[in-house]
């Protein structure tokens, strides 16, 4: 029987379902009241920067192309051919004028509106083509060259739904005079997982490092993190958490990126760039963003970014039982083009599919799923409810701060998640 | 390198081909402390990843069409390996292993791997450059199991008691990778 969403989550989320993790019925919802209606990650303009540039997106189930439009603008639509559905576009990237169907090779403009039915000419009556392009994702906005779409037409602008994140990303994406450029294609692999997993790991779970990473990170950085850690909450569903080092940190202990395996092992040239870089976040990002060392972002429903190993990641779904995550390294646009190679080890060392880290993360993520399958455990839903009530504002910083071991990110994730659900239950 | 394996007398042929044999019995043994020693203390271990690359018009009839090549961002390339790492990175990888908490690889994996179709291609000094083939087969508790396949492009360098791996560049078959990790010890 179809669980009721109001009895899968309590009314502080202190209690979460098993069935929120594994039921067909939920994850219909989930299509319609949040993939529907949210602002979803497409890319970053890096990958685009010329007319006929483009790269595939997902949203959700959904195949997108992005794409750099003749006229210079973004454009973002379905991959699925208005005559018979196939995909118009195979490859991962690339530049064209042209994407072609190949069943009758129909073929559409880069910002998807139909140019030509070759079998047009044998028929009296032609087709009105200018109805046929591609199906256009609606609305896609960009801001600090990450791209978005969303299939509402009526959604808020992106810079509102971002809202406070944007103090928080900025703290990272400003400390670099040329923005930062996402390196090559994403690594894209299918775990027997749910995705909110994935999500919620990214959105303000720091405390599981020390424990299930303990064959790799020492208890001294959990030390830190308990001594030092701040987890955020800016609205429900988007949070970060980071750590405010001391005004007179040695800058090694403070500097973004030096904490990476690409850093440590990759010696004095890359060293002495991300001193610089950190000798200059003071007057870039204010004295105080300046001491953040950044851990988990996470921008609701499905984008990710882990400032310590500089990776943006989102979670594509694909049934309550199976995800599709996407990471890409990232690195500052002006860094030389050796220090950009040795900074995207910081990524692939420790996370993506081979990384030291992720496949311990990957493991319990399909774990979790197991258990979110087991009969007869209705009555056990999942604990949410460490640190209830501790999160406050904070006089610095915008949000409800609390220690990174409050779960408030978590439960605030399912407090919007449990609204949205029951709207597009109600037929919203 | 050239598409040609260079000539190689029957002995040295066997000796390659009974170092790989002993490489795979190593790891699918679990003796991962032996198989670091086959290393050289400066490998580059490398894992490209692979791309659905667009077809170019102009290369349409030729070979560089269909060249693997293009499909592969590897470590000296502007693009993103899966792997490029270092003794360090293996080391401890090799010392993960060994830990009763490192939860992916407990309960252990179960893996058999064939290793075939070993090529010497160059010699350069010291240094030979070989390819392999294989198929590796891994079971984890609570998992499905999968079979890993691709080819390993190796320098060795060839020391005193045997060769050493000096350079390993594992090309794996995929693009979209359903495999629980890109991890192993391939």
């Amino acid at each position: 029987m179809q669980p009721t969403i109001s009895e899968l989550v309590n009314e502080d989320a202190s209690l979460i379902s098993r069935r929120c993790w594994s039921d067909e019925g939920v994850y219909a919802l989930e299509k319609r009241g949040i993939f529907g209606k949210s602002w979803l990650f497409l890319g970053h303009e890096s990958q685009v920067p010329n007319a006929g540039d483009f790269v595939q997106a997902y949203m959700c189930e959904t195949p997108v192309i992005l794409s750099r439009g003749e006229d210079g603008a973004l454009y973002a639509n379905v991959n699925s051919c208005t005559h018979r559905g196939l995909p118009v576009c195979r490859a991962d990237h690339g530049n064209t004028r042209r994407f072609i169907c190949p069943y009758h090779n129909w073929s559409y403009a880069v910002d998807g509106s139909l140019v030509t039915i070759p079998q047009e000419s044998e028929v009296a009556n032609r087709p009105d083509k200018s109805k046929l392009g591609l199906k256009r994702v609606p609305r896609v906005e960009s801001w600090r060259g990450m791209v978005f779409g969303s299939f509402d037409e009526e959604i808020i602008s992106l810079e509102s739904y971002l809202g406070d994140m944007r103090y928080y990303l900025d703290a990272f994406f400003l400390r670099f005079p040329e923005g930062i450029e996402f390196v090559g294609a994403p690594h894209r692999w299918v775990l027997d997982a749910n995705w909110k997993l994935p999500v919620e790991n990214q959105l303000g779970d720091v405390n599981h490092g020390a424990f299930l990473h303990s064959a790799i990170i020492p208890r001294e950085a959990q030390d830190i993190i308990e001594e030092l850690g701040h987890s955020v909450v800016t609205a429900p569903g988007h949070g970060a958490t980071f750590r405010l080092m001391p005004q007179d940190a040695p800058w090694q202990d403070v500097a973004w990126g030096m904490e990476a395996m690409g850093a440590i092992l990759g010696g004095n040239e890359v060293q002495e760039y991300l001193r610089e870089v950190q000798a200059h976040a003071a007057e870039r990002v204010g004295e105080l963003r300046a001491r953040f060392k950044g851990l988990t972002f996470g921008v609701y429903p499905n984008l990710s970014f882990l400032w310590s190993n500089t990776s943006f990641k989102v979670s594509h779904p694909r049934g309550p039982g199976k995800v599709e995550y996407w990471s890409w390294a990232v690195v500052p646009a002006d860094a030389p083009e050796s220090i950009k190679k040795i900074l995207r080890t910081n990524y692939s060392s420790f996370f993506g599919p081979a990384g030291l880290l992720e496949q311990e993360d990957s493991e319990v993520w399909t774990q979790q799923y197991i258990g979110s399958n087991i009969d007869f455990a209705d009555d056990r839903p999942y604990y949410y409810g460490l640190g209830l009530g501790e999160e406050k504002p904070h006089p610095q910083f915008p949000g409800l701060v609390s220690v990174t071991a409050n779960e408030f990110y978590a439960r605030h994730f399912f407090l919007r998640w449990r609204d949205e659900l029951m709207a597009a239950e109600a037929g919203l | 390198m050239t598409d040609q394996a260079i000539a190689t007398s029957p002995e040295e042929q066997r000796a390659l081909e009974r170092f790989y044999y002993y490489e795979a019995r190593l790891l699918d043994s679990r003796q991962y402390q032996d198989w670091l020693a086959l290393l050289t203390e400066d490998v580059r271990y490398s894992m490209p990843s692979r791309v659905n690359v667009q077809v170019d018009n102009r290369e349409r009839g030729k070979q560089q069409m269909l060249s693997v090549a293009r499909e592969l961002e590897g470590p000296e390339g502007s693009g993103n390996p899966l792997r490029d790492e270092s003794y360090v990175h293996l080391m401890l990888r090799v010392e993960r292993a060994y830990k009763i908490n490192s939860w992916s690889e407990n309960p252990p994996a179960r893996t058999r791997r064939m290793v075939g179709n070993v090529e010497l291609m160059a010699r350069r000094d010291d240094e030979w450059d070989v390819l392999s083939n294989f198929q590796l087969f891994y079971a984890r508790p609570g998992s499905r199991d999968v079979i890993y396949s691709g080819q390993r492009n190796d320098t060795l360098r060839v020391a005193e008691g045997g060769y050493r791996i000096a350079r390993r560049e594992v090309v794996l078959d995929y693009a979209e990778i359903e495999k629980p990790t890109l991890g192993l010890l391939f």
